[in-house]
């Protein structure tokens, strides 16, 4: 569909297989890393981490104390509520709003549409991203041109949430309609419906062409792929499709705003991204950085959802028009029309295998329809080729290409896995039946090719430019996949009695990325109190990860003392040091270092204090069990009297602090390697799932127990992927589902077992030792699964979700 | 109009009109261990004990509770002495976000009573109502199992109510189920 336009690339993208890559080294991407001396700890050396902390907040979550935004409520009891009036057809312009009875209503404070003062009138991108931002600013906080049904277009704030409703109900928008488009390909053709203008779009991005309806288009190849392809190998071509999935966070997406006595303006909101929000909010009504501070207080789940300001600017306009505190609080139903959801995609895989099963050639194209604006498009479908494809970057020639269009549909925006499910899927399916097809093992034909370590991979060259290579420094794949063998019974597996039934199990591999290379910031500072505890302070956000918790265990196991003896202030931007936020799997390894090199910066002031109290050289001293002490003589002292004498002492008082800042051009992909165990009903192709069992290699896990609990939710949200329609629209792109019982989130009752494995390995470019953990699972279900069925009754379900009906289709198809 | 609830143990009146739920109303006399997470019925996340029954309180009319006596999370233990369900739920890294477990623990606790011994199959039943995008219920249902276990084991080793005395120090390592390879 696109291979004649030109394909604008970050860099032209033809890394070549040097010789340094040969021998398995180069100057730039060397395999050796300049490790300080304490990151890489034997297991018995671990005071903290690697251990099964208990998490920092748990006591408060079980018993219900924990404050999330909505919580706030209660202490301004000026607040009033807002309400949002959206769009409800597909496509056109407001002529306009009737608002004479929502303003006569009792108890409504403001009504505002787009021609209000306090609305902003400056184009935006949602997506809570890195600056200059890598999304087009696409999008009006209110909308006069509405692009898809749930554009919001006025807002109101009144003293309760019902009368905030009823006001919203009784504005009256009147439109001039426009032809719509939903379908992805549709919205190539010449005659379809144009979305944007050629130049209405700011901060466009490579390859846009608003004319066919396209935000981007992006790729890169290495080698020669086209002459593979038409070498003396096996050329396999398929195509795969995804659902569009919502994030489901059970707390909605929820922000509270005021000003402050200070003439400050405070948003308490459940957001990944604070700093960035801050941002966007200065950017959007013109307010200076300093004079707006995000707080985050407890979130109840982002998983990308909320790296995004997708709510934000609605309370603070409307507490702008009332000088009063407004809380905002999505509607569950909003959650599914207005808010954010992954992007559904069709990816297609092609492959140039020789007839010994060497692979000579992959070509991955994405279609990712991005909805009616492109927060996170460009960088979601780079990710479709950049996780998955450095998997098997020992093949040769390789290219990826993706068209970003945009339709009149919902909006789409990160999830985890960011566009590595969806690659995942065409890349794990594929090889798993180019094996199947040339009479391979699966696995083993995976196993030929699979990443190693020592290994550069060129992938994250070929779209990043050819300085983005990066070496493979940890690789637990074999591992994984044994283990996972081994926990899902793969060599002997028993075939139910009956002979319409069938067992078949399907693996799938997965890489992703730890962190954005080069491409973040995280910080952090520690503060010593006279008693010996200290206080952390970290820009690093805790969206119900147990992120807290994994920097607590990161400091203590620097300064040698308890997790209690450590208070963590995470997210306030007035009060934390700048994070880019939680996202892209960076939290640990970016924020985490930050805190470890924090930690380093305090310890350091402890052992020179260490030092004048025991009268010994600093080199001599180490800290421990809550105190500096020397081998050597056997002396210590206690972190509470290096604490006191610091502060009372008699002579160069001191408050000891640390601080850290963290930056890095690495991304170390963590692994898996994913099993699904099903039996499928050759009469009526249901099928049941047995049991899923993930193996990950996330170097070393900081909190094995939070650690698996990752693996487990992330793999539930994949298998979600697998067997749920997700949000399912209507021809004119409306949302079909307005709750959790429509979605069909797979339930306790009808979610298999997970078994989740930590296979540990050594990066030593991250604290200690660890990479990322919690999006590497979400990509691996609808592969392992689609490959399962295909073994167990020889069909092959491409289209997400397997369903028994699609199954009994083929088989039909296949025995008439 | 005025009604008079006993919220975990203390009587109180409150106002409440026709139209507000028991859910709203709670959370403004800042029980915020009860979370609305949907729109009504269908997340769990508000469930509260009313009069000893499990109810969703967003979706029960608050006047419908006049008399009752209420009970959220915050009644089951503080955070110096859980409820062995809720130690349980720490132990297990049960624990994500955190904002469906209040509803998770009233319901696992309610199950509890009526069946101390519950299969696996038991507990996700019991729990089917209630949606946690965090977890992939594998460690609640384990720790519910883990609770169980505990709360038997109170039962008949001590009379102290099984609060924390039963704990094993790392209750993790030794109380994970069949590993999740269970099928019952
Ligand atoms: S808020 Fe009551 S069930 Fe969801
Ligand atoms: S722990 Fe987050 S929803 Fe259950």
């Amino acid at each position: 569909m696109s291979s004649d336009d030109e394909t604008p690339t970050a860099d032209g993208g033809t890394a070549s297989q040097s010789e340094a890559v040969e021998d398995g080294q180069s100057e730039e991407h060397p395999l050796e890393w300049d490790e300080p001396e304490n990151n890489d700890k034997a297991p018995d050396e671990r005071a903290s981490v690697s251990h099964r902390t208990e998490k920092y907040d748990d006591r408060k979550l079980v018993t219900g104390q924990a404050k999330y935004t909505a919580d706030y409520e209660e202490q301004y009891p000026d607040l009033a509520y807002a309400a949002v009036v959206r769009s409800d057809i597909p496509h056109g312009r407001v002529t306009d709003i009737d608002t004479s009875e929502a303003e006569a209503m009792d108890g409504v404070d403001a009504v505002l549409t787009p021609e209000s003062d306090a609305v902003p009138d400056a184009k935006y991108t949602s997506a809570g991203q890195s600056y200059p931002e890598p999304s087009p600013w696409d999008m009006h906080v209110l909308n006069e041109h509405v692009r898809y049904i749930g554009d919001p277009i006025a807002a109101v704030a009144a003293e309760n949430r019902a009368t905030a409703s009823a006001a919203a109900e009784a504005i009256e928008v009147s439109y001039e309609e426009d032809d719509y488009v939903t379908d992805p390909e549709e919205a190539f053709d010449d005659d379809a419906p144009q979305l944007f203008e050629d130049g209405e779009v700011e901060n466009e991005i490579v390859g846009h062409d608003y004319d066919r309806n396209r935000m981007a288009h992006i790729g890169g190849e290495l080698g020669d792929v086209d002459a593979a392809l038409d070498g003396e190998t096996h050329v396999h071509e398929t195509e795969w499709e995804t659902i569009r999935q919502s994030h489901a966070n059970v707390e909605k997406h929820t922000s509270l705003a005021y000003t402050n006595e200070d003439d400050r303006h405070v948003l308490i909101t459940s957001t990944q991204v604070p700093n960035h929000t801050r941002r966007q909010l200065a950017h959007l009504f013109d307010i200076p950085i300093r004079d707006i501070r995000v707080q985050k207080p407890r979130v109840g789940g982002g998983f990308g959802g909320k790296q995004a300001m997708v709510v934000e600017p609605i309370p603070l306009s409307l507490s702008l028009a009332t000088d009063r505190p407004v809380l905002y609080e999505a509607s569950r139903e909003e959650e599914f029309y207005a808010m954010r959801s992954r992007h559904p995609m069709k990816v297609k895989a092609k492959t140039a295998v020789t007839d010994d099963g060497d692979i000579e050639a992959i070509d991955i194209y994405a279609l990712s329809n991005t909805g009616a604006y492109g927060s996170h498009g460009m960088t979601v479908a780079g990710n479709v080729g950049s996780k998955p494809l450095p998997l098997y970057s020992k093949v040769p020639n390789a290219r990826f290409e993706a068209d970003i269009v945009h339709t009149n549909t919902p909006q789409t925006g990160a999830m985890r896995g960011y566009g590595a499910p969806q690659g995942t899927l065409a890349l794990e399916g594929h090889l798993d039946e180019v094996a199947r097809d040339l009479g391979l093992d699966p696995i083993e034909f995976r196993r030929r090719h699979h990443m190693e370590v020592g290994d550069l991979d060129e992938i994250a060259g070929m779209m990043g430019g050819e300085g983005a290579n990066r070496r493979i420094r940890s690789c637990g794949l074999d591992e994984c996949i044994e283990r996972g063998k081994d926990a899902i019974g793969y060599d002997d597996l028993e075939q139910p009695d009956e002979d319409h039934l069938h067992r078949g199990i399907g693996m799938a591999l997965s890489a992703q990325g730890t962190g954005v290379a080069g491409d973040e910031l995280g910080a952090a500072q520690i503060m010593m109190n006279e008693d010996g505890s200290f206080h952390l302070q970290v820009g690093g956000v805790d969206i119900g990860t147990g992120a807290d918790t994994a920097f607590l265990q990161i400091a203590a196991e620097v300064l040698g003392c308890d997790e209690d003896d450590i208070i963590v202030k995470s997210s306030d931007t007035d009060v934390t040091p700048f994070d880019y936020g939680a996202y892209a799997s960076s939290t640990t390894y970016i924020s985490g270092m930050a805190v470890k090199k924090a930690a380093e910066d305090a310890k350091a002031r402890i052992l020179d204090w260490g030092s004048k109290l025991l009268g010994e050289p600093v080199e001599a001293l180490e800290t421990g069990d809550g105190t500096v002490y020397s081998e050597a003589s056997s002396d210590s002292v206690t972190l509470e009297d290096i604490g006191y004498e610091a502060a009372y002492g008699d002579d160069e008082r001191e408050h000891i602090l640390g601080k850290g800042s963290h930056c890095t051009e690495e991304s170390p992909p963590p692994f898996a390697a994913q099993f699904a165990d099903v039996t499928v009903d050759e009469t009526t192709g249901e099928f049941e799932v047995h049991k899923l069992v993930v193996a990950v290699d996330c170097g070393v896990a900081i909190n094995p127990g939070m650690a698996e609990g990752q693996i487990e939710g992330a793999n539930h949200m994949s298998y979600e992927m697998a067997v749920s329609e997700g949000i399912t629209l209507d021809d004119e792109g409306r949302a079909e589902v307005a709750d959790f019982d429509e979605y069909g989130l797979p339930p306790a009752t009808e979610t298999p077992p997970i078994e989740s494995i930590l296979v540990e390995t050594h990066e030593p470019t991250g604290p200690f030792g660890a990479k990322s953990v919690a999006e590497v699972p979400t990509n691996t279900v609808p592969p392992a699964l689609s490959n399962a069925v295909r073994d167990a009754v020889g069909v092959r379900v491409r289209e997400m979700p397997i369903t028994a009906e699609k199954i009994k289709a083929q088989l039909d198809e296949r025995n008439p | 109009m005025d009604i008079e609830l006993t919220i975990n143990g203390e009587r109180t009146t409150v106002e409440a009109g026709s139209a507000d739920d028991l859910a709203t109303v709670l959370r403004q006399h800042g029980h915020i261990g009860v979370k609305c997470g949907c729109d009504g019925g269908t997340c769990g996340a508000s469930k509260v004990f009313v009069d000893g029954d499990v109810r969703m309180a967003c979706g029960m009319a608050a006047v419908d509770a006049d008399g009752s006596e209420i009970q959220t999370v915050a009644a089951l233990g503080t955070q110096d002495d859980l409820h062995p369900v809720q130690q349980a739920f720490v132990d297990n890294f049960a624990v994500q976000c955190g904002f469906c477990i209040p509803g998770m623990v009233i319901q696992a606790v309610a199950l509890l009573d009526s069946n101390p011994d519950p299969t696996e199959r038991e507990v996700r039943e019991a729990l089917d109502d209630n949606v946690c995008r965090c977890t992939g219920y594998q460690k609640p249902v384990e720790a519910v199992l883990d609770a169980a276990e505990r709360m038997r084991g109170a039962q008949s080793v001590a009379a102290d109510g099984g609060h924390s005395a039963t704990v094993p120090p790392n209750g993790n390592e030794s109380t994970r189920c069949c590993g999740g390879g269970c099928d019952e």
